[in-house]
């Protein structure tokens, strides 16, 4: 049981593919983390597991389901998605926004059964949501809205969760909450990719980190092995110190003065 | 602090909905009923009530039978349903400044309806709402095209749905020129919006199509829910959005034009009727399309009951009425909107 990614290749319009001939194997229960510089495609990838883009080749399953070819209802059963910042709807409340992570598991009118409530229930218990529950998530702080749609997940009960930048426009305490959040859901069983910049916190929250480069793939494994000068001077073009995290004993980056750098 | 807003303006609690709803419903068929009264010959309520229901007493059959009953049930039906229309087109771009008549349905679909009057007089009036939803899809469908290729944010999509707008209310201007025979006055109030000498038979043509379409946006509201997420969380939850998108346009294009074949372009009716729902009830589609309904009833109900109290025995068309209280509605919006964006 995993997502299985075969000779991917993505991109948008008639432009140049993103991401080209990718493929990759995410383990059930580890916490995945795609790292790497801008316009290296990891978000791309995330968002064509989420079929929200098509690819020009290549299949992807998720637990033996062809993603891209089954019914999406059946789909989003499986695999839960967040995309970049995404929109908060006018006058909802965060009981109704939750709510919504029920829609794959319900018929078109979108009736509520006693599971789908308790499921509700335990999404905004578990992310600390009951104070705000009914609230409009307009309302809300981005840290909030972030919980929220993280709940909203966590209410569609699928084995696998994809975040693409959950972390983005938050504060640092913000942030460090969100990835909890993260680490609860893998505590709670589910397999989870994760889209993030910064390379400490994908060192300290991720299992699993999987490096990408021009639209490509090159370095996958455990933080330790992965996060090393020289693959941050291949990847990134920057010279890093890398030591362990004081808390957490994970790879911690820091960069060189660029300057001396150049010059030598 | 977080406890002095309680369940509030915003979100609605099930049982509060529900008497909202019976409310609204209360005050439509008190509306309707007002809107029956009053006009050239005013009519008590009382005898209303006689002749509709076939009770003893005083009745007027001639006047409320054969003249306004049937301008009532259009004016409930194609309230309604420019209403929903509205509610759909502004949850499917996620922009509040949407409704049929800006992005140019309405004035499309005056055009073709006209045109083929016109062209063709003898023709039977059952080919109306058909020659109006193609001309409805042919403003929508331009629109929407140039959006999709462009990739254009709402604010520019509303812009060139205004351009288009102008296009076909240009076409009609000139069909109403070059027509210029002693009967064009009728398709010129028809033009403005207007329940005035509406028959049985524009009932006959319209009813159904305008009901199954209500009732379609009606089943089709929990989608709107998820749409309302934007195109990548609405994936993500297992909603085919480009199918999705297109099957709601459709149904509010289609919704939007057979009333216009029936009553003409009444105007800002679906701008304010979901704007109102909005604040009334919140923005779940589930309970905002239903109030939006009631709402959009009310209004045109309201307007063509004025329109015919002010000044007996002249009429002033309903859609004159809506545009007076909607122009200044559509300030409003934006003005509030910008605001609260800031």
């Amino acid at each position: 049981m995993s997502i299985v990614i075969t000779g991917v290749t993505a991109g948008y319009g008639r432009d140049r593919a993103i991401v080209e001939n990718i493929d990759l194997e995410i383990r059930t229960g580890e916490v995945t983390v795609l790292i790497g510089p801008n316009g290296c495609g990891k978000s791309t990838l995330l968002k064509t597991i989420g079929r929200l883009l098509k690819p020009r080749q290549g299949t992807i399953h998720v637990d033996g389901l062809d993603v891209l070819r089954s019914d999406p209802k059946r789909v989003a059963r499986t695999i839960a998605y967040l995309p970049q910042s995404p929109v908060v709807p006018v006058a909802i409340s965060v009981e109704q926004l939750v709510g919504y992570g029920r829609a794959p598991h319900q018929s078109l009118l979108g009736l509520r059964s006693a599971r789908d409530i308790d499921l509700v229930d335990q999404a905004i218990a578990t992310t600390g949501l009951d104070d705000l529950r009914h609230k409009p998530v307009a309302e809300l702080s981005g840290g909030q809205r972030q919980r929220v749609f993280i709940a909203m997940a966590l209410a569609q009960d699928t084995p696998y969760v994809m975040l693409d930048e959950p972390t983005t426009f938050l504060d640092i305490r913000h942030q460090v909450e969100t990835l909890e959040l993260v680490r609860q859901l893998h505590n709670a069983g589910r397999t989870s990719i994760v889209v993030l910049h910064d390379i400490a916190q994908a060192a300290r929250y991720g299992d699993r980190l999987v490096v990408m480069h021009a639209g490509r793939i090159v370095a996958q494994g455990t933080p330790a092995d992965v996060v090393t000068p020289a693959l941050l001077r291949d990847v990134y073009d920057l010279d890093c110190a890398v030591y362990p995290d004081p808390v957490s004993g994970t790879p911690v980056v820091t960069p060189k003065d660029q300057a001396m750098r150049q010059a030598g | 602090m977080i406890d002095t807003l309680p369940a509030q303006r915003r979100t609605v609690a099930p049982s509060r909905a529900i008497l909202l709803i019976a409310g609204l419903v209360v005050l439509v068929i008190a509306a309707a009923l007002w809107g029956l009264s009053v006009g050239a010959v005013a009519i008590p309520v009382e005898v209303i009530v006689n002749t509709l229901f076939n009770l003893p007493g005083e009745q007027q059959a001639y006047i409320i039978m054969k003249s306004r009953l049937p301008r009532m049930v259009l004016a409930l039906l194609t309230g309604g349903a420019l209403a929903l229309s509205g509610a759909i087109i502004q949850g499917v771009i996620r922009n509040p400044l949407a409704s049929p008549n800006i992005i140019g349905i309405n004035s499309g679909a005056a055009l073709f309806a006209l045109g083929l009057v016109l062209v063709f007089p003898a023709i039977p009036q059952v080919w109306m709402p058909l020659a109006a939803c193609l001309g409805g899809f042919c403003a929508a469908g331009f629109v929407m095209l140039v959006a999709h290729y462009r990739r254009l944010s709402a604010i520019h999509l509303a812009l060139i749905g205004v351009a288009v707008g102008f296009v076909f209310e240009a076409g009609v201007d000139y069909l109403l020129i070059v027509s210029n025979d002693s009967e064009s006055s009728a398709p010129m109030i028809w033009l403005t919006g207007s329940l005035w000498g509406r028959t049985w038979a524009h009932v006959a043509i319209s009813w159904l199509p305008l009901l199954t379409l209500s009732a379609l946006a009606l089943l089709l509201s929990y989608r709107l829910d998820l749409m309302a997420l934007g195109e990548g969380t609405a994936t993500g939850l297992g909603l085919n959005v480009p199918r999705q998108r297109l099957l709601l346009l459709v149904v509010a294009t289609l919704l939007a034009s057979v009333s216009v074949a029936v009553v003409g372009i009444m105007g800002f009716v679906g701008l304010m009727a979901p704007h109102i729902a909005r604040r009334l009830v919140g923005g779940a589609h589930r309970l905002m399309l239903p109030v939006a309904m009631l709402v959009g009833m009310l209004l045109v109900v309201f307007a063509d009951g004025l329109g015919r109290a002010i000044a007996p025995p002249v009429e002033i068309s309903a859609g004159i009425i809506t545009a007076l209280i909607g122009a200044p509605f559509f300030v409003y919006i934006m003005l509030t909107t910008a605001l609260e964006q800031d």
